[in-house]
């Protein structure tokens, strides 16, 4: 494995490659921020439309309990879907891989719901269920679920027929062939999964509550706006896509530890 | 006098009816304990589907197979398998990858310790023990992919054209070590291959494949003293072995 040096000299080095490595992105990224800040006023555009950059933060700023408060209660959302859709979907993707049963019932249903779009359901949940936690829960859950119990059934389905074999030839029962290969060959392609989801999970919280709530950051973005203040709206994205990059790190961070021999996770090292 | 493996009328045929492809067969073959046996022939003739029966992981269509007297029905675990894709796993290192065949069947990784390193050091990867699959070449991953199918110390090895995705230089080197090997061993060896060079020079006898439907042609047996190394190789017995054998190929139309 790549002996990745810790201490604080590795790192700048490193800070240092990144920059040298990326410099015309970052240069691109601060351009563009220049580039709104500025044209705001030369293009005159009203600033109930659209707000300059650094507006954004001074008033994000004024109303920071707010934006914190919601950005835990979305959160919680996003999170409690995400979990749960992964506790379900696992075991249910593993047991459809194992039984030919579930695989001619269950398997053809899920590949039809999955064509489907989720969010279409918000409504009906939130009228059944109301404007609590619960029915963004849901929502979060369906949408994470699809692909996670999709890829798990292809993973726990796609060991190769030498290692089948091998393990037959070695007399091992079900249990530990199981732990020793199955499960560690399936780990990659159900990251495939776990990745996808954390990237529509907070899709499915915010739209969820542009439906009916009264707090989180949808709720948040959709009131601001109709309130023409765009530079809070423009806040409270900002907040939401925390929530996506925290949970997609916190995705990155487990593949690192349970899967650091696979190519995906070798090339980011490298 | 009894084999210790043999084959009686196997064949084998995929699908059923009309459509049903025949394989290979009737194949009857004796295989005594300690020979260096050969399966040589052109690929699609049957000759890793007939090693895997020998291991029970593949079933007869009809005839029997016996291993030590005893019908086989079911995979047989006092073997060792080295498949056409090695099954070295990637998130295992060299080493581990060795013990997992050991913690498959139950066995204290501990007590082999030293047999895995002696093992390492015999095919020159004693400095790679740490290493894992994806560093190393191609015929370093074949090397340890060896020492797994052999650190159960089983009494039948069988190995299913190891040497086939490697380059020419690669193959020279590794059959040597793969000789010198056997040499101390003197275990039972089903090697599959269709190099007839690679055939003659390890076998103590080669069993010669024809083309679809597969069936043993003949058996020949190689009566060149061990080791074989490069004087042998040059000597007219060898040539004359591997003649005879492309003569045979060259019969079939397949060189």
């Amino acid at each position: 494995m790549a002996t990745a040096s810790s201490d604080g000299k590795g790192a700048m080095t490193r800070l240092i490659g990144w920059v040298a490595q990326s410099w015309m992105f970052i240069a691109f990224f601060i351009g563009f921020f220049l580039f709104w800040e500025f044209s705001i006023g030369f293009f005159n555009v009203p600033l109930y439309i659209l707000t300059p950059p650094s507006m954004i933060v001074t008033k994000a700023w004024a109303d920071l309990p707010r934006l914190f408060a919601y950005t835990y209660v979305t959160g919680l959302e996003t999170i409690l879907g995400y979990m749960v859709a992964i506790v379900i979907a696992l075991p249910l993707g593993l047991a459809i891989a194992f039984s030919s049963i579930l695989r001619r019932t269950i398997y053809p249903f899920f590949v039809t719901i999955e064509m489907v779009p989720k969010i279409a359901f918000a409504p009906i949940f939130i009228s059944w269920l109301g404007f609590g936690l619960l029915p963004k829960v849901i929502i979060v859950f369906l949408v994470c679920f699809f692909p996670i119990v999709l890829n798990a059934i292809l993973a726990f389905n796609s060991l190769s027929e030498e290692l089948q074999r091998f393990s037959r030839s070695t007399g091992a029962g079900v249990w530990r062939t199981f732990v020793k290969i199955r499960l560690p060959a399936a780990l990659p392609q159900c990251f495939v999964g776990f990745k996808y989801a954390g990237l529509n999970a907070t899709v499915g919280a915010a739209i969820a509550e542009f439906i009916g709530s009264d707090q989180g950051l949808g709720f948040y973005i959709q009131i601001t706006t109709g309130n023409m203040r765009p530079e809070l709206a423009f806040a409270g994205i900002f907040f939401l896509t925390a929530i996506g990059l925290v949970l997609f790190g916190i995705i990155t961070l487990a593949e690192r530890i349970l899967i650091p021999w696979h190519i995906s996770v070798r090339r980011i090292q490298a | 006098m009894q084999g210790l493996i043999e084959f009686k009328s196997v064949t084998k045929t995929y699908g059923a009816g009309s459509s049903a492809v025949h394989a290979f067969g009737p194949v009857s073959l004796d295989i005594a304990e300690g020979e260096f046996i050969s399966f040589l022939g052109p690929s699609g003739c049957g000759k890793s589907t007939l090693m895997l029966m020998i291991a029970g992981l593949l079933e007869a269509s009809a005839g029997t197979i016996r291993l030590a007297g005893k019908e086989v029905h079911a995979p047989q675990t006092d073997i060792g398998i080295m498949f056409q894709d090695n099954t070295l796993v990637p998130w295992r290192t060299v080493r581990g990858n060795i013990e997992l065949q050991l913690e498959m069947r139950g066995i204290p990784v501990e007590q082999h310790a030293e047999h895995i390193s002696s093992l390492l050091q015999s095919v020159h990867l004693a400095d790679f023990a740490d290493r894992y699959p994806f560093e190393l070449s191609g015929g370093m991953q074949q090397r340890a992919a060896f020492c797994q199918a052999m650190v159960h110390r089983p009494k039948i090895v069988l190995l299913d054209e190891p040497l086939g995705k490697l380059d020419a230089m690669t193959r020279e080197h590794i059959r040597a070590d793969l000789q010198k090997l056997w040499m101390q061993t003197r275990s039972t060896v089903i090697f599959v291959t269709h190099s007839i060079e690679e055939a003659v020079q390890l076998s103590t006898k080669v069993a010669v494949i024809t083309p679809r439907p597969g069936k043993v042609e003949t058996v020949i047996d190689i009566d060149l003293p061990f080791p074989r190394d490069l004087k042998v190789k040059g000597s007219s017995a060898f040539i004359r072995h591997v003649r005879e054998i492309q003569e045979i190929f060259h019969g079939y139309g397949v060189i």
